[in-house]
C-alpha cells in the first residue's frame, strides 16, 4: 500500500516510498532526516511542526504525504544561506529569543512566511503571523523583537 | 507515525487513499463507498478527528487534486467562492474583504495562520461543527450552498445546510462545490463577533453575527440577520430577537432587548470550553456589540 512521493525539499528533488497515512512530518524527520522539524502536538495547535509549503506556513503533522507530492518544502534546515545565518536567525540569537528551541524552527518559518509577503510588518501583525506557534519558554516578547528587528534593518 | 509527544489516547488510522482529479469522481467515489469514505482537503479538522478515533473512514478521498475549485469571483449578482478556496485567500481577498468584509473577517477568526493556508471554506462548512465560523455571518448574508451529486446539482440555503453537530445536509455521493452570496441591498453591513476575542486557534466558545440594512437616512432598521453560533446543535436565526429590531428606528433599548432575547433563543450546552448560562449572558453581550457595529458601519 506505501506508494511514491515525489517533492522538494530545502531545494533538492526527493522522493520517499511511504503509506498513504504518513503525514509530511513523518516523511521529513523519519524519511529525509529533517530532524530539525520537530513533533509537538500533533493536532495542529502548537506549530512545532510548521514547514513553508510553496511558500506558506504549514502544519506538517495535518498534511498527509500524498498530498505533498509535487510540492516544494523548506525546513529550518533549509533556511541558512551560502553567507551564513538567515537574518531572522541571527536576530533571534542576538535577541535571546531562543530558550530551549523547540519552538524555534516554526517560529522562524512562520516569521519568514510573513517577512517573505511584508517585509515590515506592524508588531501586531508579527503577532497574528506567529499566533499558531506556542512556546513555553520566552512569553514570545523576545520573539516579536527578534522579528521586527529583521524588518525595520530594510531591504 | 512519530510518537513523540503523543499521548496513548491516539490512534494511529491506517486507510485507503484515494485521490479525485473531478468533482464528478468524488462524488462517484462517495457513491460508491459512502459512510465508510471521507473527503480531505486541508486535514485541520478530519485528521484530528481521525486521530482521537472519533471518525474511522476505510477510504480517504483527496479533493484538493481537483483544480478550478477554489476560485473567488463576483458579478453583478454577487459573490461566488469554490468550495476548495482556502480561508487564507479568503481573508486577504481584496474582493472580499472590500464587499463582503464580514465573510473577510470571520474567516481570519479561524485557527491559526498555518490552518487557514490549507483549510476551506467547504471544509469549515462541511465539517459542520455548531462552532463553525464561517456559517453565521455567511447565513446572515442569505448565502447558499450550491451541491453536486450523481443526481446533478442543486442549491441549498446554508440556513437549511445543518441538521445537526457535524451532520452536514449532503445525500450519499454529494459534494459541496460552491457558496454563493448575493449583493446585499444599500446600507448594509455585518459584523461576526467571536468569543473568545482575538485569541488564535480556539474554537468559537460563542459567535455572533449581525447584518444590519438601513434606509437612505441611516436612522431606520429596515431589515436585518442575526445568526448564532455554538450556542446550539446547529448554526441559528435568533429570529424572535430579528423582530425587535425590524422596521424600527434605531433605538439602544430596542437593541438591549434584541440581544436579551437572543440569548433566550439560544440553546448551548455546558462543556470545557463555558457553562451554558455563561454562554447565555455572553450571547447577550456579542449580540449588543455586533448589532451596535454593524449599524455604525452600515
Amino acid at each position: 500500500m506505501k506508494q511514491k512521493i515525489k517533492l522538494k525539499v530545502n531545494g533538492a528533488p526527493c522522493e520517499v516510498f511511504v503509506e498513504p497515512w504518513k503525514t509530511l512530518l513523518d516523511v521529513l524527520r523519519d524519511e529525509i532526516g529533517f530532524t530539525g522539524v520537530k513533533s509537538g502536538c500533533e493536532e495542529g495547535e502548537c506549530g512545532a511542526c510548521t514547514v513553508l509549503v510553496d511558500g506558506k506556513a504549514v502544519n506538517s503533522c495535518l498534511m498527509l504525504a500524498p498530498q505533498a507530492q509535487g510540492k516544494e518544502i523548506i525546513t529550518i534546515e533549509g533556511v541558512e544561506g551560502e553567507e551564513g545565518l538567515h537574518p531572522l536567525q541571527q536576530a533571534f540569537v542576538e535577541h535571546f529569543a531562543v530558550q530551549c528551541g523547540f519552538c524555534t524552527p516554526g517560529m522562524i518559518l512562520s516569521a519568514k512566511a510573513l517577512l517573505d509577503k511584508n517585509p515590515h510588518p506592524t508588531e501586531e501583525e508579527v503577532r497574528v503571523a506567529l499566533c499558531g506557534n506556542l512556546c513555553r519558554c520566552t512569553g514570545y516578547v523576545k520573539i516579536v523583537e527578534a522579528v521586527l528587528a529583521v524588518s525595520k534593518k530594510g531591504d | 507515525m512519530n510518537t513523540a509527544g503523543l499521548g496513548s489516547q491516539w490512534r494511529h488510522p491506517k486507510f485507503e487513499y484515494l485521490e479525485a482529479r473531478t468533482v464528478e469522481e468524488a462524488c462517484s467515489l462517495l457513491s460508491q463507498y459512502k459512510d465508510k469514505a471521507k473527503l480531505i482537503a486541508g486535514g485541520t479538522d478530519l485528521l484530528v478527528s481521525m486521530r482521537r478515533g472519533k471518525i474511522t473512514p476505510l477510504y480517504v478521498i483527496n479533493v484538493k487534486t481537483i483544480p478550478n475549485l477554489d476560485y473567488i469571483h463576483y458579478d453583478g449578482d454577487g459573490l461566488r467562492i469554490g468550495a476548495l478556496a482556502t480561508l487564507s485567500e479568503i481573508e486577504s481577498s481584496p474582493l472580499i474583504r472590500d464587499r463582503f468584509p464580514i465573510i473577510a473577517d470571520s474567516a481570519h477568526q479561524i485557527g491559526t495562520p498555518q490552518v487557514r493556508n490549507v483549510g476551506t471554506i467547504g471544509g469549515n462548512l462541511c465539517n459542520a461543527a455548531p462552532s463553525a465560523d464561517m456559517a453565521p455571518p455567511l447565513i446572515g448574508l442569505g448565502a447558499k450552498a450550491k451541491l453536486k451529486g450523481p443526481k446533478g446539482e442543486r442549491a441549498v440555503a446554508l440556513e437549511e445546510f445543518f441538521t445537526g453537530p457535524g451532520e452536514p445536509r449532503l445525500q450519499i455521493g454529494e459534494m459541496l462545490i460552491e457558496i454563493q452570496a448575493s449583493n446585499p441591498p444599500p446600507h448594509t453591513q455585518g459584523i461576526y463577533l467571536k468569543l473568545p476575542a482575538r485569541t488564535a486557534i480556539d474554537l468559537a466558545v460563542v459567535g455572533v453575527a449581525a447584518v444590519v440594512t438601513l434606509d437612505t437616512k441611516g436612522a431606520n432598521i429596515v431589515d436585518t440577520k442575526i445568526v448564532l453560533g455554538a450556542v446550539a446543535p446547529t448554526p441559528i436565526r435568533a429570529r424572535q430577537a430579528e423582530n425587535v429590531i425590524r422596521g424600527k428606528t434605531i433605538n439602544d433599548g430596542l437593541i438591549e432587548e434584541a440581544a436579551q432575547i437572543a440569548a433566550e433563543e439560544a440553546k448551548p450546552i455546558s462543556d470545557v470550553r463555558g457553562s451554558a448560562s455563561y454562554r447565555k449572558e455572553m450571547v447577550k453581550v456579542l449580540t449588543k456589540g455586533a448589532i451596535r457595529q454593524a449599524i455604525a458601519s452600515a
